[in-house]
């Protein structure tokens, strides 16, 4: 008797439980809004403080840029009316805005609020070196109409417009915040309103009284995991609806590219705006030695790296920007060559008598690096183990670039992401210099990234890409470009380009010439 | 009277040891921190940022003043409870372990009730048939929870139960988009509970399931482990033996005279394995995304949040070291054999 009560007892509990089980189901079916999953927690919405694709992502969506680069590679107009234009001289750039646009807290947007947002950027912005290294002033002209007070001309600053991070904020909200950063809110222009925010969830929601084309959703729940298996478990299991890959494990990229083969995912993929590339300090023996980084230029195999790091997902790369930045093919760094890297080297001595040891830095927090160093010190001992040795050292990301700048690296494996779209902003921070003293770098941006590494004519001729337009900027920035292939300070190894994976009732992810997804065209099929 | 006058005079002496533990603690991580390669400037502002905005937010900070002073502010602002201010989110600190507190304490308590059940029952079943299959897989399952390691067994549980069958949650405390109940205790289960949520009270055990079953498994290998040895030791004992020559029947003889006298390591073992959970659980966190603060303390070190830092180590260490005081006055308390 005792134990038939006992029967029942449990079955009641476990139909309870299996309806309230059933019944959470339920409720994730009734999904109305598109859930976006990445790694890496948001701590602030400030796009003065904004530096991670994360981030800009959100920012993106909440916010609007004065231009936008398009699918020509063009500068076109956003919240901008027309195109900029720029006085004779080159120093001052006019910006007409759009009227009848309004921020999410119904304060109008016009050149005083943009004037505020780009002052407020130059005065405490993370990045803000690259407005005030050409900016003298902002000026408001008009209500509608902005004047831009250059030091020097520079035809870069166009592209820099495109940036998330000189997205106009609200001054209403952000008089408090002038000198401060607001991390947990934003108040935008964009078509998307910041509903809720916190570290690991943000909801957005459309902006009614958006000036542009409408979002094709009802919102966006942002979430993070802690973890690549996770993500990857996430879409595969549709408790998220869009998964963005960065910090997504090499394996699992394929494995969901498999997935799209199949039909069972969407996939979208942006051009590449991540270079991978292996710094050499060159400002002390051996690697001050430009032959000897010139014969290591040879000794990478980018095909066998990209295939074994990451089952060719990583686009081999031979220059230090995007190709697609540059509008024609070329390549600048030398291919894999193994005889030529030997005979460069005997002629420095090594290969008969001394081998030439190369202590390599990666981040241990990187899983991409980690691989990518063992595969070339495997590579050049089966093919050049007479000649070079290379030594593993695995530190911590943030002690990486701490100690970028005091030289502690003989050769490191980095990233970059370019600030926007434009060579530039991928030649400028790696090779720019303001004090050279025998091809060694002693002030500049190439002190930061540790290759310490200058040349004079470089110098000139970057600098004089500020002065010129189109077609011949682009060919001097190819210049430029080849000298930094020679000089061999840097060593491009790999292009990662942005992507997203969807479930197949929502539509393929799109993606913006920033690399970022553009979230309004998300929508449910 | 007497008795009680001393073990009073035990809990003081225990309780004075507290805040100069606090205080060694506090200072070795002000010290190793600022000794640590790395700079909270350059992980808000990014490696390139020029000298004057990174000077700027040095000053800001209050990373410019001396080495000694920034010390005497941390210890002062300490004593008078303020943890401080987060450099990365200009969040209070207390509310950050607010926040991630009660999330890693929720998982713990779990998976310490599952580990107590389980680990308990087999080590007990062992320790009473030894030798029998029983005793035989208890001991292989004790030998292997302990010996897998914490974040493949988390992974290969997540595949399965998550990814494979679909059957729970694969991370975090909550599905994505809702909305968690307004805060009172920090515990979701409970605060789901008190806002009548049952929909999120669902939820909430549904995500809990998964992390605290892992971590629970994992932790019952030592308790069987520990529980059978003891047991089995305790059950060698001359008054065993004696009870059984006169006849006790042998449950009673389990119950009342052998199960008692094991309770003092098993006792021990169970408060440290709690007090190590609290901050120790980070494989877990990591693996199911658990908002805890483990995570918490492993994203503020990647960032050289120095005041978060700090302050969950002080929290963290506070919470160990009561929990080891509790367990030596609750031992003084119950075996008349230790002097105080």
């Amino acid at each position: 008797m005792i134990k038939i009560n006992y029967i029942k007892d449990i079955l009641k509990v476990s139909s309870i439980l299996l309806i309230l089980f059933q019944l959470s189901c339920a409720q994730q079916k009734k999904r109305e809004n598109i859930i976006v999953a990445s790694a890496g927690k948001i701590e602030s919405l400030d796009p003065a403080q904004a530096n991670t694709l994360r981030t800009l992502q959100i920012l993106s969506a909440l916010g609007d840029t004065l231009y936008k680069i398009n699918k020509q590679g063009n500068l076109s107009p956003r919240l901008a009316k027309d195109l900029p234009k720029v006085s004779k001289n080159g120093l001052l750039i006019d910006i007409p805005l759009k009227e009848n646009i309004s921020f999410h807290d119904g304060s109008i947007f016009n050149a005083e609020a943009m004037a505020f947002s780009l002052n407020r950027f130059r005065k405490i912005g993370t990045l803000n070196y690259l407005l005030n290294d050409k900016i003298e002033g902002i000026e408001v002209k008009d209500e509608f109409l902005i004047r831009i007070k250059l030091k020097k001309p520079s035809s870069s600053l166009k592209s820099l417009l495109t940036s998330v991070n000189l997205t106009p904020v609200s001054p209403n909200s952000y008089s408090n915040y002038k000198d401060s950063f607001n991390n947990k809110n934003f108040i935008g222009t964009g078509p998307y309103f910041l509903e809720s925010f916190n570290s690991s969830q943000q909801i957005i929601k459309p902006f009614n009284k958006y000036w542009g084309e409408k979002p094709k959703n009802n919102g966006i729940y942002f979430i993070n995991y802690s973890n690549s298996s996770t993500l990857f478990g996430a879409i595969k299991t549709k408790e998220v609806d869009v998964l963005i890959s960065n910090s997504i494990d090499d394996i699992q990229r394929l494995t969901l590219n498999n997935m799209v083969k199949k039909d069972k995912l969407n996939a979208g993929e942006g051009y590449p705006i991540e270079i991978g590339y292996i710094t050499l300090k060159s400002n002390k023996l051996p690697l001050e030695n430009k032959k000897i980084r010139q014969a290591l230029s040879y000794t990478i195999d980018r095909e066998l790296i990209s295939q074994q790091v990451s089952f060719g997902t990583r686009e081999p790369l031979r220059s230090i920007v995007p190709p697609q930045l540059h509008k024609k093919e070329f390549l600048s760094w030398p291919k894999y060559n193994p005889d030529i890297a030997r005979s460069l080297l005997k002629k420095e001595g090594y290969c008969e008598t001394d081998i030439l040891s190369i202590p390599l830095t990666f981040r241990s927090n990187v899983p991409a690096d980690k691989l990518l160093a063992l595969t070339w010190k495997d590579q050049i001992k089966r093919d050049l183990s007479d000649c070079i040795q290379i030594t593993l050292n695995g530190v911590e990301s943030t002690t990486v670039y701490k100690q970028l700048s005091e030289g502690a690296f003989e050769a490191v494996i980095l990233d970059w992401t370019g600030a926007y779209p434009d060579p530039e902003a991928y030649l400028t921070p790696l090779l720019s210099c303001n004090e050279i003293i025998k091809n060694t770098c002693l002030k500049g941006e190439a002190v930061f990234s540790g290759s310490f590494w200058g040349d004079h004519k470089l110098q000139e001729l970057l600098e004089k890409s500020e002065e010129l337009k189109g077609e011949k900027r682009l060919n001097n920035l190819i210049k430029v470009e080849q000298l930094a292939a020679q000089g061999s300070a840097y060593l491009p190894i790999w292009l990662v380009n942005p992507k997203a994976w969807s479930l197949k009732n929502i539509s393929q992810p799109e993606f913006s010439s920033n690399g970022l997804i553009i979230l309004k065209n998300l929508k449910r099929n | 009277m007497s008795s009680k006058k001393e073990l009073f005079k035990y809990i003081f002496s225990r309780l004075t040891l507290l805040p100069i533990m606090l205080w060694i603690i506090s200072s070795l991580v002000f010290i190793l921190l600022r000794i640590a390669p790395g700079d909270p400037v350059d992980a808000i502002l990014g490696n390139r940022a020029n000298e004057f905005a990174r000077e700027s937010l040095r000053i800001k900070l209050g990373l410019d003043k001396p080495l000694i002073d920034q010390y005497i502010e941390y210890l002062n602002q300490l004593i008078h409870g303020n943890l401080g201010i987060s450099l990365n989110t200009q969040e209070p600190v207390k509310l950050i372990i607010a926040k991630s507190l009660p999330a890693s304490l929720e998982l713990a308590i779990f998976s310490i009730l599952l580990a107590s059940i389980v680990g308990y029952l087999i080590g007990f079943l062992g320790a009473v048939k030894p030798e029998s299959r029983i005793d035989f897989s208890g001991r292989i399952f004790g030998i292997g929870t302990y010996a897998l390691p914490p974040f493949w067994a988390a992974m290969v549980i997540q595949i399965i139960f998550a990814v494979l069958l679909g059957w729970l949650p694969i991370g975090g405390r909550l599905p994505p988009g809702a909305i968690p109940p307004p805060q009172i205790t920090g515990f979701l289960l409970l605060d789901s509970i008190f806002d009548r949520n049952i929909e999120i009270v669902f939820s909430s055990i549904k995500h809990l399931i998964l992390p605290s079953v892992t971590l629970g498994i994992l932790l019952s290998g030592i308790f069987s482990r520990s529980l059978r040895l003891n047991l089995e030791e305790v059950l060698k004992k001359d008054y065993i033996e004696a009870a059984k020559s006169r006849g006790i029947n042998e449950s009673r003889i389990l119950v009342k005279h052998a199960l008692p006298n094991t309770l003092l390591p098993i006792l021990t073992i169970t408060g440290l394995t709690v007090s190590s959970l609290i901050g120790g659980a980070l494989l877990i966190e990591i693996t199911f995304s658990w908002p805890g603060i483990a995570l918490g303390l492993q994203e503020a070190i990647n960032q050289r949040d120095y005041p978060v830092v700090q302050g969950i180590v002080v929290i963290i260490s506070s919470l160990v070291v009561m929990i080891s005081v509790g367990i030596d006055i609750a031992i003084a308390y119950i075996d008349p054999r230790v002097s105080y």
